[in-house]
């Protein structure tokens, strides 16, 4: 893909929305009764980087992500290459994931709340289930359709089926097993949100639900702002850090599914 | 190979051997011997299904169904129906994908459970509040995927409509939208499994009717039989749905076949 030069539309449209957002508050024109204006916001902003609380919430929120992003990776990636690898596991274990995956893992946090109370393992369980599937179903794809070429080539040099793996099947399997890192990355931020509203008092999503039962609409918006720019920060750094791991085929892998 | 009609086609692709289910069935017959009486926090499926059924009995589960049912589905009609015209709109306007570009990429990346929250504080608590949130979050996957191939489309193509003096409206009707099919049901895949998420979210945050708050009220009154017998049904309510997308999407594409040629063009 070619970059664009500065898109000076773009910006001048981002900027009149706030402008036009923040007349229509002060002028009273529309009628929500909460909706508080731009420049509210981001006094409010500056309150809650004062105070601290934006700090804690982050540091909580990204440190369950990380934690969640690693287990989930770890574990769909075994499960993905273990599927593609065998035949066997395919044919005898696949269908019960299969029936397993469209659940939607928020139905599993009364049970995780159930089992484990309002915990940071509650968060987990429920972000670990959800993102383990893009993972699995990419590194198994991934895994599985390797050509049968490079199979002969391990039996030609003679590797053993773990040097095989690591030289031929991961690096040739890499641009899919990333795709499902990144989409397993967006997963896990979603549902870590989703967790701390619910299931763990902490971090930026309970933030956010204890702004809107507070009734302070200032701060509500301040935070649900800065998720969006992390969410956006978070998958900039993972394309970046994609593209130097594979510079051949990462842009092919990394541009948008 | 198999024939048959292309909805049938679509269900059988990639659905692996049935024999596959016996671990899971062999797990849940397991939990059943190993605990039939039932500690508190891991009753055996046999218990599930009493949970269920007393939630049957007092028409507290039907009700919650329907109630869940009918925001997915309105609001995943009205995504594609927004999404889709506001991605036709904006696709063929390099002005309007240049002005809206960063605006609309803002919105994709926001997390779709805040817009809950921003939604409840807006609006209050509603009926229609959980369906025009619901929209709100499956709209963005519909309108860029639709957008973003709409403006990927070929220059051969536009000349093929201008060769053949189609006006605008057919060129509309017989060109871009035929080829935008594909990339619009990207855009669908994606948005489903978003809405039922959300949609079970609006319910546990907001109390509104719906299987959500009837399951954060089992779970707040420990009954926990209850708790697990949901979860089979809200399983069931993805697998069914995944199933009947599969089979809609399986006759559309082949009406609609997705060309290579279509994307590569420019």
């Amino acid at each position: 893909m070619r970059r664009e030069s500065f898109n000076l539309p773009g910006a001048v449209t981002f900027i009149a929305a706030i402008a036009i957002w923040e007349l229509a508050v002060r002028s009273g024109a529309v009628s929500f009764d909460y909706l508080p204006a731009p420049s509210a916001i981001a006094l409010a902003f500056v309150g809650i980087v004062r105070s601290g609380e934006l700090f804690t919430a982050t540091l909580h929120t990204l440190r369950s992500i990380l934690i969640g992003w690693v287990l989930a990776c770890l574990i769909g990636g075994v499960l993905g290459v273990v599927f593609g690898l065998s035949g066997f596991a395919r044919r005898w274990f696949l269908a019960s994931l299969e029936v397993l995956r469209p659940l939607p893992a928020i139905a599993f946090l009364p049970v995780a709340l159930l089992l484990f109370n309002f915990s940071l393992t509650t968060e987990l369980v429920v972000m670990v289930y959800a993102s383990i599937w893009p993972m699995f179903i990419n590194t198994m794809g991934g895994i599985a359709n390797v050509a049968s070429r490079l199979h002969d080539v391990s039996l030609t040099l003679k590797l053993t089926p773990l040097q095989s793996l690591a030289k031929v099947l991961l690096p040739a399997a890499g641009p899919a097993i990333l795709v499902g890192a990144r989409l397993c990355l967006g997963t896990t931020l979603v549902l870590a949100i989703i967790a701390e509203m619910i299931g763990n008092p902490h971090g930026l999503g309970y933030a956010v639900v204890s702004a809107l039962l507070a009734i302070q609409p200032e701060q509500m918006f301040a935070y649900v702002l800065f998720i969006g720019v992390l969410a956006i920060a978070l998958n900039a750094c993972l394309l970046l850090v994609a593209r130097r791991l594979l510079p051949v085929y990462g842009r092919e892998a990394m541009s948008d599914v | 190979m198999s024939k048959g009609a292309p909805w049938i086609a679509a269900l059988r692709v990639g659905v692996p051997p049935l024999r596959g289910l016996l671990p899971l069935f062999g797990l849940l017959a397991l939990w059943q011997i190993i605990n039939p009486h039932g500690s508190p926090y891991f009753p055996p499926p046999s218990a599930w299904w009493v949970g269920l059924a007393g939630l049957a009995k007092n028409g507290r589960l039907l009700t919650a169904l329907s109630a869940t049912l009918t925001t997915f589905i309105l609001a995943i009609v009205f995504a594609c129906l927004i999404g889709g015209l506001l991605g036709l709109l904006i696709g063929r306007s390099r002005a309007a994908r240049r002005a809206l570009g960063p605006l609309l990429e803002f919105c994709r990346g926001l997390p779709p459970p805040v817009i809950v929250p921003v939604g409840v504080l807006l609006l209050g608590y509603v009926q229609s509040l959980k369906l025009v949130i619901v929209v709100l979050v499956a709209v963005w996957p519909i309108l860029l995927n639709t957008a973003s191939s709409t403006a990927g489309l070929s220059d051969l193509l536009v000349e093929v409509s201008h060769t053949m003096r189609l006006g605008r409206f057919a060129t509309l009707a017989k060109i871009v939208v035929p080829s935008a099919v594909p990339a619009f049901l990207v855009g669908v895949r994606g948005a489903i499994p978003l809405a039922i998420i959300i949609t079970l979210l609006v319910e546990m945050l907001t109390s509104l009717p719906g299987i959500g708050s009837l399951i954060v009220i089992s779970q707040r009154q420990f009954h926990s039989a209850e708790v697990y017998g949901l979860l089979v049904v809200v399983g069931l309510i993805g697998f069914a749905i995944n199933g009947l997308f599969v089979a809609i999407e399986g006759v559309l594409l082949s009406r609609f076949p997705p060309r290579a040629s279509y994307m590569q063009g420019n």
